[in-house]
């Protein structure tokens, strides 16, 4: 009895020592992140490329040891584009000891703002909403705002137009403040002195046919349209634009109608919903596409190749836009491990906020630095007009600020 | 009835009176009172995270919203697909104030519980509105009747200025004894006034179903005919059924935003008015336990799918997104099952459980 007994023990000791030796060796702190963000339900389309960018650039940050020792755990939590339950993530992700946060949905981000602001957390959302700025000011865009994305599109229709007086154009919108909230800003700089007639304003329903919208456009002279909406409504229109013989191939075609858009009006989604109607559709974004090579795109599309996504996510800007944040987050949490400072929400606001001058972050994914400080939470300021020719996004001209937009 | 009402455990009823009674035993009324107890002592003991007290006061707040559409559609037989709409009238009713004079305004952090009552007056104002077409309009056309209302609702609320065109309206902290109710406590508080609210609600339902008023509802759902043939009114009673309907809703609304802190069109949408009457059918139509099993068994559900899903992600292939079809697959999965197998709902297990331990140990 007493030999089983020793014998019980000797065991339960070599199954301890078995343990201990192969636990890991005492690794480096681990930074709690969070996203929440639609994988499925509306605008899954965007969200679920945006996701995979967000983890495969996780991946790589913890696989090549960007952050030393230190690893970053990011748990990916669908939310349907439901604000109760991105409510519900954000306090799991709060109880789990997260010091920044992914965001996504403009509903979301709002419902949530008066929460960011209690608990001091840095967020950084997918929306480019420039209402969000107000609502908390730790919230930081990592791009250009819709509203200076959409007043971009108009200003260099205002400075391109050849046509006989003032370019007569259209918006077609998003019945929501999604799409009312640019054209409020739109309409400022008109007012403010930008050279365009706003002939008709279009909150588009969920019309499968706009033929008689387009033919009333035509008879009151519009030669531009501008959107600000999501992919699909825009396909329906170019589509039937395509149809009726009314769109312009190159920019201000007389006689047709140049469409052209604002960040999710467009994307290689579009180009696939609308074929070969979408040539000669004008779009504006802060982020560089695939089609047009470079250091960035090609990074990009080896990610996604190591990463094992497939074609149609390695191609899509909302990719390199998920990238892109996590990019963003990981730099802050870089930059303070750096300055020898304990990373927490307090300290990466404070470096975000630090994120200018000198100390700008240069992400390759976007046509420009991204710069923050107290008064400024618009990353990237610059935005790039596209164009769809022989199926994909080319660039026209160099990236710029808009001017009637501070 | 037995001598001892502890123990009694057939139905011995000798006058309508005591049939009518809320509790039939002493022992119902002492479980009850022991079960109030529980829900009310357990955060003393347990520290329950934000996110689990988030979600029980989500359950519990689509508890007094579901005692609404049981009403309507459980009761009276009137099918509502627009009950988020009420809740949104309810929630708006708040919200929309906020936004008027301002989100800490002292009508609003201060008479919070004035503002939740108000706000379930207002539900029943476009409740009795909306029932209005009942007078005239039976089964699917009554449906439609109040899908429209859900479109028009969702319309309005996504247009009009005064709602933030469906933006997030901000409300403020509430006052209560000893301050403002900040962040640390933000849903234990709100978990104690939500549970308040349910208790009364579900009484208010229990009483109202053993007064002629309930049996009104039955009867006119059983055959409006017959009912108006028994000198009773179907039509006042179906405005009075929605109306009532939307005083709960609205209750619950104004609690969303209270809890929210803030109301987004987004919350009130067509889907939401489905998901209350799968709360509703899962939970058991024509019945108040059915009423608050309903909504525990869907988020719970929810729950389970989502982590499901998230687990499954981990070794599906990428490519064909299956993990992210997984829960509302598997969520569609399930009410259909409840439909085909168990259309009484849960509240008939509860029913069978009950009868069981009132055979135990065999008394008759």
């Amino acid at each position: 009895m007493k030999r089983n007994r020793f014998g019980y023990l000797a065991v339960v000791m070599a199954v301890a020592a078995g343990l201990a030796c192969s636990a890991p060796a005492v690794a480096g702190e681990t930074y709690q992140l969070g996203l929440s963000l639609a994988i499925t339900g509306p605008t899954s389309d965007a969200g679920n490329p945006y996701s995979k960018g967000v983890e495969d650039y996780m991946r790589f940050a913890n696989d090549t040891g960007i952050l030393g020792d230190a690893k970053i755990d990011c748990p990916i939590r669908d939310d349907m584009y439901e604000t109760a339950v991105s409510k519900r993530n954000f306090e799991d992700f709060l109880d789990q000891g997260m010091i920044f946060f992914l965001s996504y949905a403009t509903g979301a981000n709002q419902a949530l703002a008066p929460d960011f602001t209690e608990v001091q957390i840095p967020v950084i959302p997918a929306s480019m909403d420039s209402s969000l700025m107000k609502a908390s000011p730790y919230i930081f865009l990592p791009i250009a705002s819709y509203s200076h994305q959409y007043v971009g599109v108009a200003e260099y229709v205002a400075a391109n137009h050849k046509g006989d007086g003032t370019a007569k154009v259209a918006a077609f919108i998003h019945p929501s403040a999604f799409g009312r909230a640019p054209l409020a800003d739109f309409e400022a700089a008109v007012a403010a002195g930008l050279k365009l007639d706003l002939v008709e304003v279009v909150e588009h329903g969920k019309d499968l046919d706009n033929s008689a919208l387009l033919q009333r456009l035509a008879s009151k002279g519009v030669q531009y349209v501008l959107c600000q909406t999501v992919q699909s409504p825009v396909a329906t229109l170019l589509n039937d634009a395509q149809r009726l013989g009314m769109t312009a191939k190159t920019f201000g075609e007389p006689g047709k109608i140049t469409f052209m858009g604002a960040h999710y009006t467009g994307g290689n989604d579009l180009i696939a919903l609308a074929g070969t109607a979408a040539e000669g559709f004008h779009w504006t974004t802060s982020y560089r596409v695939t089609s047009e090579k470079g250091p960035w795109t090609d990074w990009q599309l080896d990610m996604a190749k190591k990463y094992g996504r497939d074609d149609k996510t390695a191609n899509s800007h909302n990719y390199a836009s998920g990238m892109m944040a996590a990019q963003v987050a990981v730099e802050a949490i870089r930059r303070t491990r750096e300055a020898d400072q304990k990373v927490t929400k307090e300290t990466l606001y404070e470096t975000l906020n630090q994120m200018n001058g000198d100390k700008v972050f240069t992400s390759l994914a976007a046509v420009g630095p991204v710069t923050y400080s107290t008064t400024d939470r618009m990353g990237v300021d610059n935005v790039q007009l596209y164009v769809v020719k022989d199926g994909v996004f080319r660039s026209v001209g160099q990236p710029f600020k808009p001017k009637y937009l501070k | 009835m037995s001598a001892n009402r502890f123990f009694a455990t057939g139905n011995f009823f000798t006058s309508y009176r005591e049939e009518q009674r809320i509790f039939r035993t002493h022992l119902d009324r002492g479980l009850f009172i022991l079960f109030l107890a529980c829900l009310f002592a357990w955060p003393l003991f347990f520290d329950a995270s934000n996110r689990t007290m988030l979600v029980i006061n989500n359950i519990l707040i689509a508890v007094v919203a579901v005692y609404g559409l049981n009403l309507v559609t459980g009761f009276a037989g009137l099918i509502s697909i627009g009950h988020a709409a009420f809740v949104g009238v309810g929630a708006y009713t708040v919200a929309g104030l906020a936004w008027a004079i301002g989100e800490g305004h002292p009508l609003i952090v201060h008479w919070w519980p004035l503002m939740i009552l108000a706000a379930g007056g207002m539900g029943a104002v476009f409740g009795a509105f909306v029932g209005l077409p009942a007078m005239r309009l039976k089964h699917l056309y009554l449906a439609i009747a109040t899908l429209s209302f859900q479109m028009i609702f969702t319309w309005t609320i996504k247009f009009m200025p005064t709602f933030n065109q469906g933006q997030m309206i901000p409300v403020g902290r509430v006052v209560w004894i000893g301050g403002e109710v900040g962040r640390k406590v933000h849903y234990l508080f709100w978990y104690y006034a939500i549970l308040v609210v349910a208790v009364i609600c579900g009484l208010m339902v229990r009483n109202l179903l053993r007064s002629r008023y309930g049996r009104c509802l039955v009867a006119v759902r059983d055959n409006d005919r017959a009912a108006d043939a028994m000198g009773m009114h179907p039509g006042l009673t179906k405005v009075y059924a929605f109306t009532l309907a939307g005083f709960f809703a609205g209750v619950a609304g104004a609690l969303h935003t209270y809890m929210f802190r803030g109301a987004g069109f987004e919350s009130f949408t067509l889907h939401h008015s489905i998901t209350y009457l799968a709360m509703a059918i899962v939970g058991g139509l024509g019945t108040l336990p059915g009423s608050l099993f309903g909504p525990a068994a869907i988020y719970t559900l929810e729950l389970q799918m989502e982590h499901l899903s998230e687990w499954s992600g981990t070794f599906l292939p990428d490519s064909f997104n299956l993990a992210t079809a997984l829960r509302p697959l598997g969520f569609g999965l399930v009410i259909v099952l409840f439909l085909m197998f168990e259309p009484r709902g849960m509240a008939n297990w509860w029913r069978i459980c009950r009868s069981y331990v009132k055979l135990w140990p065999f008394r008759y």
